[in-house]
C-alpha cells in the first residue's frame, strides 16, 4: 500500500474510467453545455469584429445596434452555459467521490483482521481523503477540459480561415504556454511537497517542545530546542523562496507569451491593413481572440500533472479495493445448529501470515500447533500463559477473525468455516483488551449488537455487568456521550460498558480477551464481581493474567508455545504446576510496580 | 479549484476594523528590518502596472496615429513599444514575485522564531492553562495560513488591487463618458461577488463541517474495527457512514449551486460591456468624440476590470483567514511569561542546603495545595517524600526545582533564594527526573545531549557508562545514532526511561528529583532501570516522590505530605516506631501487597526465581 506503486497503472486509469462512466448522462449534459459555451465565447471577438467594420468604420449606425445586440444575446447563452457546465463538472466528480468513498467504506468493513493488522489507519484515511480529493478534482476538470480544448480548436480554425499568414505568426509563442505551464506544474509540485514536509518538521519540533516542556524546563534545554528549530525553519525559508523563485520565473513568461503574439499581430497585420488586405475589426478580433486561448492553454498544461497525479490516487484507492476479504460466507453456509455452547478445538494449528509482499520478522512461526482443547457447555475455561504462548490466539479464531491452517473448530458439532458469518459472531461475544466505545450515548454503545433493544434490555444489561448504578448517576444517564469527544470514563467504567454490550447480545460463548489488565488492580475486585455474574452458565473462556480472575474459571488451561501443558482447577495447578505458579508470581511481581492504592495525578510529565 | 472548503472563516475569527488596523500596525513594525525591500518592491510594483497598462495603449497609438493615419512609422513605434513595455512586465514582474515572498517569508521565519522562543519562556502555570494542542496549532495551522498567504495569494492581491484601480483611471482619463458607461456593469459585479462571498463562505463552512463528520466516521470504524465485525454490524456502520457521505455531497452540490449562479454573472458583465464598449462606444466615433483606437483599447482593457474582481472576492478569505491567525499570534505574544530570570540574578553555589521555608502554594485559581511547609535537604541526603494521591508531594518536588514559584514562603539552595538565581545555574544544579522518560525526535544521542548544552560523545557515553546502559545502547544496530523515531515508539518504555536517566547524568546535577515511576516495566527492565538509578542517585542530594513504600525504606529521611501539609518527618525506623501517619500507610501497602500475591507459594516462588 505505501510507495511500493507509485506509478500510475491502468488500474487507475480503469477506476477513473469507471467512475465517469457511472456518471455518463452527467458527462454528456456536461459537455453539451460546454460545446454552447465554446460556440458563444468563440462568436464574441468575430461578431465584434464585424460591428467595427460594418458599424464603427462604415459609420452605419443600424449595423452598430444589431451586432452590439448580437454580442449581448451571445453574452447571456455564454453566460447560462458557463453556470451549466460549470454545475454539471462538479456534479460528476462530486457523485463518483461519493460512490468512490461508499464503495471504499464497504470494503474496508468486509476486509479481514488480518488487513487490518498490518494497515496503518492514517493510509486507509489519506485514501478516503487527499486521494479520493485527487480523484475529485481532475474529474471537475474533464468536461472542463473538453471545453476547453474544442475553445482552443475552434479559435485556432477561426484565425487561419481568416488570415493564414497572420495566424501562423500570431500563434507561433502561443504552445510555449502549454509547455511552460506544464513544466511549471512539475517542476513546482516536488518543491511544494518537500515544503509540506519541512513544515511537518517545524511542527513536530513545536509540538514535542510544548508536551514535553516539563523536560525542556528541567534540563534548560530551551536554547537546544530553539537551536533545533530555527535549523527547521530556515529549511522551510529556504524551499519557501525557492518556489517563490519558481513562480517568479514562470509567471511574467506566461503574460509574456500572448502579449508577444499581440505584438505580433499588431505589427504584421497592422502592416497588411496599411496595405488594405486586413481590416481594423479583423485586427481587433485577432487580439481579442488570443487573449482568449490563454486561459485554456494554460489549464491544459496544468491538466497533464494533474492527471498523473490523480492517477496515481486511483490506484492507491484501487489496491484497497482490489484486496480480496479473506473471511467470506461459504457459498454453503449452514446455519448454527441448537446448543448450549460445546466449543471444540481438534487439532488446531495456525501462524500469523505475513501482509501480500511485506515482511514481518515474528510472521509465519507457528503460534498453535495441532491444539486440542474441549470447553463443555456452560463451563468456564481460563487461558493462560506467557506473552506469545497463543492464548489470545485461540480467543480470536472462535469468531474466526483468522482462519485456522489446520485442524478445525466446532460449535456444538459445526465447524467455524462452514456457519454463516453473521450467525457465528451473534453467538460468540467477545470483550477485547483494549475496550472501543463509540461516540456515541452509552445506551446505544451497550444496545450495539441489536440497535432497537428496549430501555429495560440495555438496563438489564447494564446491571448484570454492574454498571446500572453508575450510569443512573450521570446527568444525561443513558444518553451520555461517551467516546474520544465525549464524557471520560475510567478503564474500568469503559470495561464494564464493553461487558454490558457482549451481555446485551446474550451469545451462545463469551470471550473475556485479557479483559480486566486495563483495570486499575485495586478495582478489579469491582469488576470480578460482575464478570462471575455473566460467566454463570454460559460457556466461557476467560483470557487473564491476574490469579483472582482466574480464579474465577471452573477450569485453568495452561498454555505454552501454542500447546496446553497443564490443565486443572486454580488450586490443581497452584499445588502441582512449578510453571503455572512462576507465571503467576511473575505477573504478580510486574503489578507490585504500582502498589501504592493511588495514581500520582499530578506526574511530573503530562 | 475547490477544495474542501479550506478557505472558509467563522464569524468569530473575523477582525472588527480596529483589531484589523492593529494586526496591520503591529506586521508593519515586524517588517521594519525588510523596509528596503519593501520599497523597492512597492517601486517595482507600481512601474509594473505601469509597463502592463501600456500595451493596449499602444494598441489604440497604432490604430489612430499608424492604421487610421496611413502612417507605418507610428505603427512600428507602437509595436516596438508594445514589446519593450511587455519585456519591461517580464522582468519587473520576475523581481516582484521574488521580493514580495523573500520578504514575506522572512517575516514568517522572524515570526515563527519570535513565538516559539516566547512560549520557551512561558513558566508552567501558562502551559498548565492552555491545552497543548492549542498552542501546537498557533504554530502550525496559524501560521501556516500566513505561508498560503504569501505563497500564493499575496502578490496576487496586491497586483490586482492596484491594477484594477489604476485601468479605472486610465479608463477615465481616455473617455469619461465610455468609462461611466463600461463601469455601468460594475455595481452588479461587485454587489453579486460579495453576495458570492458570504454565500460560499457560509457553504464551505458547511462541507467543512461535514467532510470532518464524514471522515470522523470512517476513522472511528476503523479504529473499532474489531468490534464492528465481532459484532457483526457492518451493515448498519455502511448505513451510518452512508448518510454522512450524502450530507456531505449535498453541501457540496449547495457549494457548487452559489458558484454557478456567481460565474454567469461575471461571463455577462464581461460580454455584455464588451457589447457596450462596441456600441456605444461605435456612437461616440461616429460623433467624434473618440476614436477607432480608443474603443480597441477599452476592449482589451476589460480583462483588467472582471478578472482582479473575481479573484479578489476568492482571495479575500484567505486574507480573512490570515488576518485572523496574525491576531492569535500577535495576542499569544502579548503574554506576559510569569517565571523570569530577575535582572541581577546570582548563580547558586556549588553546593548547599536545599531549604523550604513557610511555604504555600496554589496553582492557578485553585485550591491551596501546599501550605506552611518547612523542610531541609542536607547535602547528600536522600529524602523520600511519601503521601496519598493530591496530598502536594509532586508539587512540592516541583517548587524544589523552581517550576513554578511558591506563594508563600521561600525555597533557598546554599542561602539562595531560588528566585534570585539564573537559570542557567538553577538547571545545572537541581534537575528533575520525570516519571515515564519523555523522548524527542532523533538519536539517542541527541536525546540524552539534551542534559547539556554542546556535550560530546565522549561526555555522552560517559554520562551512559555511570548508570551502566552504555554496552545496551551500543549494542543497537546504529549504535547511538539509533534514531528513536516518534517520541521514542521504537525502544520500550524501560529503556526510554534509561535515556531519560542518562540524561540527568549528563546534566550532573548537585541535586536530584526523581519521580518514580508508577507504571510497571518487563521484570529485565525493571533492573537495569533500578541499578540506573543507584549509579544516577550516588554522590547527590536526592528528593524522591516515593511511590513504592520499599523505596521510602531505604531512604535517609522520609517526610510525609498529606493535605498540603508535612505531617509527619523522620526515618523509616522512626516513623514505623511512632505509629503515625507513615505507620498506617506503610502498614496497607505491605497488606494489599501480601493481598496481591496468589499464594505463599507464589509468594516463595518470587524469592527462589
Amino acid at each position: 500500500m505505501s510507495a511500493r506503486r507509485e506509478r500510475p497503472s491502468r488500474a487507475g486509469w480503469q477506476l477513473l474510467a469507471r467512475a465517469v462512466k457511472d456518471q455518463r448522462n452527467w458527462v454528456v449534459l456536461g459537455v453539451t453545455a460546454g460545446l454552447f459555451w465554446t460556440g458563444a465565447k468563440v462568436a464574441v471577438p468575430t461578431l465584434a469584429q464585424l460591428a467595427i467594420d460594418r458599424g464603427i468604420i462604415s459609420r452605419d449606425h443600424g449595423a452598430l445596434l444589431e451586432w452590439s445586440l448580437a454580442i449581448l444575446g451571445v453574452g447571456i447563452v455564454s453566460a447560462v452555459c458557463t453556470g451549466l457546465r460549470r454545475f454539471y463538472a462538479f456534479g460528476i466528480s462530486y457523485r463518483a467521490e461519493t460512490d468512490l468513498r461508499d464503495r471504499l467504506f464497504a470494503h474496508l468493513q468486509r476486509l479481514h483482521f488480518a488487513f487490518h493488522d498490518h494497515a496503518q489507519t492514517g493510509q486507509l484515511m489519506a485514501r478516503a481523503a487527499t486521494d479520493l480529493l485527487q480523484v475529485q478534482s481532475f474529474l471537475t476538470l474533464i468536461p472542463i477540459t473538453i471545453g476547453n480544448a474544442l475553445t482552443v480548436s475552434a479559435v485556432v480554425v477561426i484565425l487561419f480561415v481568416t488570415n493564414p499568414g497572420l495566424a501562423a505568426l500570431a500563434l507561433a509563442a502561443l504552445p510555449l504556454i502549454n509547455v511552460v505551464a506544464k513544466r511549471f506544474a512539475s517542476n513546482i509540485h516536488p518543491v511544494s511537497l518537500e515544503l509540506q514536509q519541512q513544515l511537518a518538521e517545524v511542527a513536530g519540533t513545536v509540538e514535542e517542545t510544548v508536551v514535553g516542556v516539563r523536560v525542556v524546563k528541567g534540563f534548560g534545554a530551551e536554547a537546544i530546542q530553539g537551536g533545533k528549530l530555527r535549523t527547521r525553519v530556515d529549511r522551510v525559508f529556504e524551499r519557501a523562496v525557492l518556489l517563490g523563485r519558481m513562480r517568479a520565473s514562470f509567471m511574467p513568461l506566461l503574460d509574456f507569451l500572448p502579449a508577444l503574439g499581440l505584438v505580433a499581430v499588431l505589427w504584421y497585420g497592422g502592416h497588411q491593413v496599411l496595405s488594405g488586405h486586413l481590416s481594423v475589426g479583423e485586427l481587433v478580433a485577432f487580439m481579442t481572440y488570443i487573449l482568449m486561448l490563454i486561459a485554456p492553454l494554460r489549464m491544459l498544461g496544468t491538466i497533464i500533472a494533474m492527471a498523473q497525479r490523480a492517477v496515481a490516487s486511483a490506484t492507491r484507492i484501487d489496491e484497497v479495493l482490489a484486496t480480496h476479504p479473506a473471511i467470506v460466507d461459504r457459498a454453503d453456509g449452514q446455519t448454527l445448529p441448537p446448543g448450549h455452547g460445546e466449543l471444540r478445538f481438534e487439532e488446531v494449528s495456525f501462524a500469523y501470515l505475513p501482509p501480500e509482499g511485506g515482511q514481518l520478522s515474528d510472521a509465519g512461526m507457528p503460534v498453535l500447533d495441532r491444539l486440542d482443547l474441549h470447553v463443555r457447555p456452560g463451563e468456564a475455561v481460563a487461558l493462560v500463559g506467557a506473552t506469545g504462548s497463543g492464548k489470545s490466539t485461540v480467543a480470536r479464531l472462535v469468531p474466526r477473525f483468522y482462519e485456522v491452517l489446520g485442524g478445525r473448530i466446532t460449535i456444538d458439532g459445526a465447524d467455524v468455516q462452514d456457519l454463516r458469518l453473521r450467525e457465528l459472531r451473534r453467538a460468540v461475544g467477545i470483550v477485547f483488551e483494549d475496550t472501543f466505545l463509540f461516540s456515541d450515548t452509552i445506551r446505544n454503545n451497550i444496545s450495539f449488537a441489536d440497535p432497537d433493544a428496549p430501555q429495560e434490555t440495555v438496563e438489564w444489561a447494564a446491571r448484570r455487568a454492574g454498571l446500572h448504578d453508575f450510569v443512573a448517576d450521570l446527568p444525561d444517564g443513558y444518553e451520555t456521550v461517551v467516546g474520544e469527544q465525549g464524557f471520560a470514563l475510567s478503564g474500568g467504567q469503559r470495561q464494564r460498558v464493553a461487558l454490558a454490550r457482549a451481555i446485551l447480545a446474550d451469545p451462545r460463548i463469551l470471550i473475556l480477551d485479557d479483559a480486566t489488565s486495563s483495570v486499575d488492580p485495586t478495582k478489579e475486585h469491582e469488576i470480578r464481581a460482575a464478570l462471575a455474574a455473566v460467566m454463570k452458565g454460559r460457556t466461557t473462556i476467560v483470557i487473564a493474567h491476574r490469579p483472582a480472575t482466574v480464579a474465577l474459571a471452573d477450569r485453568v488451561v495452561l498454555l505454552d508455545r501454542g500447546r496446553i501443558v497443564a490443565e486443572g482447577t486454580h488450586t490443581e495447578l497452584l499445588a502441582t504446576s512449578e510453571r503455572y505458579r512462576r507465571l503467576l508470581a511473575q505477573s504478580a511481581r510486574e503489578e507490585a510496580g504500582s502498589t501504592t492504592p493511588q495514581q500520582d495525578s499530578e506526574a511530573l510529565v503530562r | 479549484m475547490m477544495g474542501w472548503g479550506s478557505g472558509a472563516v467563522r464569524d468569530e475569527e473575523k477582525l472588527s476594523s480596529s483589531q484589523a488596523r492593529q494586526v496591520v500596525r503591529r506586521s508593519l513594525r515586524m517588517l521594519r528590518p525588510y523596509r528596503r525591500q519593501v520599497t523597492v518592491a512597492l517601486v517595482v510594483l507600481v512601474v509594473y502596472t505601469l509597463a502592463m497598462l501600456a500595451g493596449p495603449l499602444m494598441v489604440r497609438l497604432g490604430i489612430d496615429r499608424g492604421l487610421q493615419a496611413h502612417d507605418a512609422l507610428v505603427l512600428n513605434l507602437a509595436v516596438v513599444g508594445y514589446l519593450v513595455a511587455a519585456a519591461v512586465a517580464v522582468v519587473l514582474g520576475r523581481t516582484q514575485i521574488t521580493l514580495i515572498t523573500r520578504v514575506g517569508e522572512s517575516f514568517l521565519r522572524d515570526l515563527r522564531v519570535r513565538v516559539f522562543d516566547h512560549l520557551q519562556a512561558m513558566g508552567m502555570t501558562f502551559f498548565d492553562s492552555q491545552p497543548a494542542g492549542r498552542l501546537v496549532s498557533r504554530m502550525t495551522s496559524d501560521v501556516d495560513a500566513l505561508q498560503t498567504l504569501v505563497q500564493q495569494g499575496l502578490v496576487m492581491f496586491i497586483q490586482n488591487a492596484l491594477l484594477f484601480v489604476a485601468t479605472i483611471v486610465v479608463l477615465v482619463v481616455l473617455s469619461p463618458v465610455l468609462a461611466a458607461v463600461c463601469l455601468a456593469a460594475m455595481p452588479v459585479v461587485v454587489v453579486a461577488s460579495i453576495r458570492f462571498r458570504r454565500d460560499s463562505n457560509v457553504a464551505y463552512l458547511t462541507v467543512r463541517d461535514r467532510v470532518g463528520q464524514t471522515l470522523s466516521t470512517l476513522q472511528e470504524s476503523l479504529s473499532g474495527i474489531r468490534v464492528v465485525q465481532a459484532f457483526a454490524r457492518e451493515e448498519s456502520q455502511n448505513e451510518v457512514f452512508v448518510s454522512h457521505n450524502r450530507a456531505q455531497l449535498d453541501a457540496n452540490l449547495r457549494a457548487v449551486r452559489i458558484s454557478a449562479r456567481y460565474f454567469p454573472v461575471i461571463e455577462l458583465a464581461g460580454i455584455g460591456t464588451m457589447a457596450i464598449i462596441v456600441g456605444v462606444g461605435g456612437v461616440l466615433v461616429h460623433d467624434s468624440f473618440i476614436t477607432v483606437g480608443t474603443v480597441a483599447a477599452f476592449a482589451l482593457y476589460l480583462t483588467n476590470l472582471f478578472e482582479p474582481i473575481q479573484q479578489l472576492s476568492q482571495l479575500f478569505n484567505t486574507v480573512q483567514q490570515a488576518g485572523a491567525a496574525l491576531k492569535k499570534l500577535f495576542d499569544l505574544l502579548d503574554v506576559p511569561s510569569d517565571l523570569t530570570e530577575r535582572p541581577g540574578a546570582v548563580d547558586l553555589p556549588e553546593t548547599g542546603e536545599l531549604l523550604v521555608e513557610d511555604v504555600g502554594f496554589a496553582y492557578d485559581g485553585r485550591a491551596q495545595v501546599l501550605a506552611d511547609v518547612n523542610l531541609a535537604v542536607r547535602p547528600g541526603e536522600r529524602l523520600a517524600l511519601v503521601g496519598p494521591t493530591g496530598a502536594g508531594k509532586s508539587t512540592l518536588a516541583k517548587l524544589m526545582a523552581r517550576m513554578y514559584d511558591p506563594g508563600e514562603g521561600r525555597i533557598g539552595y546554599g542561602g539562595v533564594d531560588l528566585r534570585d538565581a539564573t537559570f542557567s545555574s538553577l538547571r545545572h544544579r537541581i534537575v528533575v527526573v520525570p516519571q515515564e522518560g519523555f523522548l524527542f525526535d532523533g538519536t539517542i544521542f541527541e536525546n540524552v545531549a539534551i542534559g547539556r548544552r554542546g556535550a560530546d560523545e565522549e561526555a555522552v557515553r560517559r554520562a551512559l557508562r555511570l548508570i551502566g546502559v552504555e554496552e545496551r545502547f551500543q549494542a543497537l544496530p546504529q549504535g547511538l545514532a539509533t534514531a528513536v523515531r516518534e517520541r521514542g515508539s521504537r525502544l520500550s518504555a524501560g529503556e526510554r526511561q534509561l535515556v531519560s536517566l542518562a540524561r540527568a547524568a549528563l546534566a550532573d546535577p548537585a541535586v536530584l528529583v526523581l519521580d518514580e515511576a508508577t507504571s510497571s516495566l518487563d521484570p529485565g527492565t525493571e533492573a537495569d532501570v533500578e541499578r540506573a538509578m543507584a549509579g544516577l542517585m550516588q554522590g547527590r542530594t536526592v528528593v524522591v516522590i516515593a511511590h513504592r513504600l520499599s523505596t521510602a525504606e531505604r531512604a535517609d529521611r522520609v517526610a510525609v505530605v498529606d493535605h498540603g501539609e508535612l505531617v509527619e518527618e523522620g526515618t523509616h525506623d522512626q516513623l514505623l516506631a511512632d505509629r503515625g501517619r507513615y505507620a498506617a500507610l506503610f502498614a496497607s501497602w505491605a497488606g494489599e501487597q501480601q493481598r496481591r500475591h496468589p499464594s505463599d507459594l507464589a509468594e516463595d516462588a518470587v524469592v527462589s526465581s
